[in-house]
């Protein structure tokens, strides 16, 4: 059996359950690389230049685990997903820059993804990523579509049980999963799912939130027509491609009476340097969500991490108790 | 209304010289400085790169001047620049300055963008008149370009090191006060045939080394330390491919009948970065492969944190074609001292690689 390897990063958050339907549907065995530890972080960064951010480090560190387990590796370009919204430079690239910094690399399943380029030309992506696998169009169109139900299911699943991409996978998977409790207060974290749900590179930043007593609400807990809104009132017209998962999120948990939000960045990542600036400018203007920026980067100590969020959790704490006016 | 623009290297000459000939109020903000790169930094996120952080120094200086319409470039699907003016426009106003940013699209509709822009804020003066005030703008474009190319070659050479330099100095200040076609001639004829006049030493066989990366760090000596100049003096031939003029001129006249400038650099790049990543980076890996065989070395200037140029980064030391390559990431940390001294001894390296190809 023919084996896909898909890197646990990046994009792995959003569509992991799209793909391996897809390949499963081609008759293709789908690997998952482990999940990240030190020695994947520190194996990506020998890989990349230095200024590279830390998401692509990991990414490449998962590449790596992947080298000699698999027949393809699957690594998406993807440019757009909405008209004239773009993704980062990146994303666009990866697949080549892959091949140059890892040239033991199995070969590459890319596909362009560009909705701009219209619907036609998509679905010939969709045929030429398939036929790597299978010869057969009819096996292709039925896998892609019950990729596309498969996505959907997912989303639909995070949304109404308000679960995190891990837990959705699992439960996806069979696994029994925790509901969330709603009694607990809440603390949004507003970010990309590759820095949220990377319990390496965040310092287990879910799990932290939950031992203080708090439930985390994350970016892909709420329905597209919120972020949809809370991007509207913010900036407009979105410019990136998850500029969702950054504006739209902040701008709808800032007004939705949560008790705190943490924006997570990755240092050096272009797209967010500006969308979060965006979400702490509105935390200013509101004043009524307390907001903390997180950036991580590969130096980014677990005390230091630790420290800021017990102080970020007393503020709350002493505000509640003084209905103290909110610092930001 | 008055309208402010920033800086990108000499471009602040022929925008000048088309607002004036359009008879509309504007101001032109003090070319960059120490000033304005110590204000765009204090108010700019933190991860920012420096062509943001220049030009939102250049536009709290045009506010500051009375400015409250500013142009900025924009466009979609090509890098952070498409943000620029929506963050800019929010720390112009938290600085309480109520100006307003015009966004120019220049990335798809090219030049017609800024065309259309300019019709609109002339209270739609005839199009003869704004074609007569484009066309002007361009020939002094076009001057500053065809001195810069001509400055770049004697540079090396001059016998009294610095000579070229003061030439371009004093043709800048020339053109930018010419007002009319002939003495926009003259200043270009004045200038090419002084600097074929210097002094040069006819022994030398000066290294060429190519400029690529970034547009605007390219372009904006400021932001990379004046490379150019710097390579100049010690004694290196440099060749860019990137003038503002030549945008301008396949951006109207040629992109629209199918022609694009890049299609070679896109093409020779094909093997190892197959799709456009936004700004240049295709371009970048473009151009190593090409020039592989006829430069001696290449410099490529990057802002630091720029997206397409860490991709073309990461890329370009797996080409089959070799050539030693130079990355400079420019941002408000870079050190003169720093800089030279890696350039002295990157110099010196492709030295040694040529005494030894002539060996063999």
């Amino acid at each position: 059996m023919v084996k896909v390897g898909i890197p646990r990063a990046l994009l792995y958050y959003q569509y992991y359950p799209m793909w391996r339907t897809f390949f499963e549907g081609l008759g293709a065995e789908v690997i998952v690389s482990p999940p990240t530890t030190q020695a994947t972080l520190a194996a990506g960064s020998s890989r990349v230049v230095a200024d590279t951010c830390l998401p692509v480090k990991v990414f490449c560190g998962h590449v790596l685990a992947l080298v000699d387990k698999c027949d393809y590796i699957f690594i998406p370009a993807l440019r757009s997903v909405k008209s004239k919204i773009y993704n980062c430079s990146k994303f666009l690239g990866l697949p080549d820059m892959t091949r140059a910094v890892i040239p033991e690399c199995p070969p590459i399943l890319d596909i362009d993804i560009d909705i701009n380029k219209g619907k036609r030309r998509l679905y010939r992506e969709i045929y030429r990523l398939g036929r790597n696998l299978s010869w057969n169009p009819i096996k292709i169109r039925r896998a892609a579509l019950a990729a596309w139900q498969a996505h959907r299911e997912y989303k639909e699943l995070m949304v109404n049980d308000g679960l995190t991409p891990p837990q959705a996978i699992a439960r996806l998977g069979g696994a029994e999963t925790p509901s969330n409790t709603p009694d607990r207060p809440a603390i949004a974290l507003i970010g990309h799912p590759y820095l949220l749900y990377d319990e390496l590179i965040n310092h287990r930043l879910v799990h932290r939130l939950e031992q203080a007593g708090y439930r985390a609400l994350t970016p892909e807990m709420l329905t597209p027509e919120q972020l949809e809104t809370a991007i509207t009132r913010l900036t407009g017209q979105p410019y990136w491609t998850y500029e969702e998962e950054v504006v739209g999120s902040g701008g709808h948990y800032l007004e939705s009476g949560v008790e705190g939000a943490i924006g997570v960045i990755a240092f050096g990542c272009g797209p967010d340097s500006l969308m979060m600036d965006m979400v702490q400018r509105q935390a200013i203007r509101l004043k009524t969500t307390p907001f903390m920026s997180l950036t991580l980067e590969e130096h980014t100590a677990e005390a230091g991490v630790v420290t800021r969020l017990e102080a970020f959790l007393d503020m709350i704490q002493r505000k509640k108790r003084r209905g103290a006016e909110v610092c930001v | 209304m008055r309208i402010g623009v920033p800086h990108m290297g000499n471009l602040y000459i022929p925008l000048k010289a088309l607002l004036e000939r359009l008879e509309l109020d504007f101001v032109i903000p003090p070319v960059n400085n120490q000033r304005t790169l110590s204000l765009g930094v204090r108010y700019s996120p933190e991860g920012m790169c420096i062509p943001f952080k220049l030009t939102l120094g250049n536009l709290i200086e045009a506010a500051e001047l009375g400015a409250d319409t500013l142009l900025m470039p924009a466009g979609s699907g090509i890098c952070r620049l498409g943000y620029y003016a929506k963050t800019q426009e929010q720390v112009l106003h938290s600085l309480g300055y109520d100006a307003e940013i015009v966004s120019v699209g220049v990335s798809q509709r090219k030049l017609l963008g800024l065309l259309e822009v300019i019709k609109r804020l002339s209270n739609n003066a005839p199009w003869a008149k704004i074609i007569s005030a484009f066309r002007f703008g361009l020939a002094k474009l076009n001057v500053l370009d065809t001195i810069e190319r001509a400055v770049q070659k004697v540079r090396p050479v001059e016998r009294v090191k610095g000579t070229a330099n003061r030439l371009f100095a004093r043709a800048i200040t020339a053109t930018e006060q010419a007002d009319d076609y002939q003495s926009l001639k003259r200043v270009k004829t004045d200038c090419l045939e002084q600097l074929s006049q210097v002094e040069r030493d006819e022994s030398a066989e000066p290294l060429v080394v190519g400029i690529i990366g970034e547009f605007y760090v390219l372009l904006e000596p400021f932001s990379n330390m004046d490379v150019e100049k710097e390579l100049g003096r010690l004694g290196v031939e440099v060749r860019r491919g990137l003038f503002t003029s030549e945008w301008t001129k396949f951006s109207l006249f040629l992109n629209p009948l199918g022609v694009n400038e890049k299609d070679r650099l896109h093409k020779a790049a094909m093997p190892y970065l197959k799709r456009d990543i936004g700004g240049e980076g295709w371009e970048s890996v473009g151009e190593k492969v090409l020039h592989a065989k006829d430069y001696d070395g290449l410099v490529h200037l990057a802002p630091f944190t720029c997206m397409p140029e860490i991709v073309a980064q990461n890329i370009m030391p797996s080409t089959k074609e070799n050539i030693p390559v130079l990355t400079i990431l420019c941002d408000e940390q870079l050190g003169k001292p720093g800089m030279l001294t890696r350039l002295e001894a990157f110099v010196d390296l492709l030295k040694h690689h040529r005494r030894a190809k002539v060996k063999v």
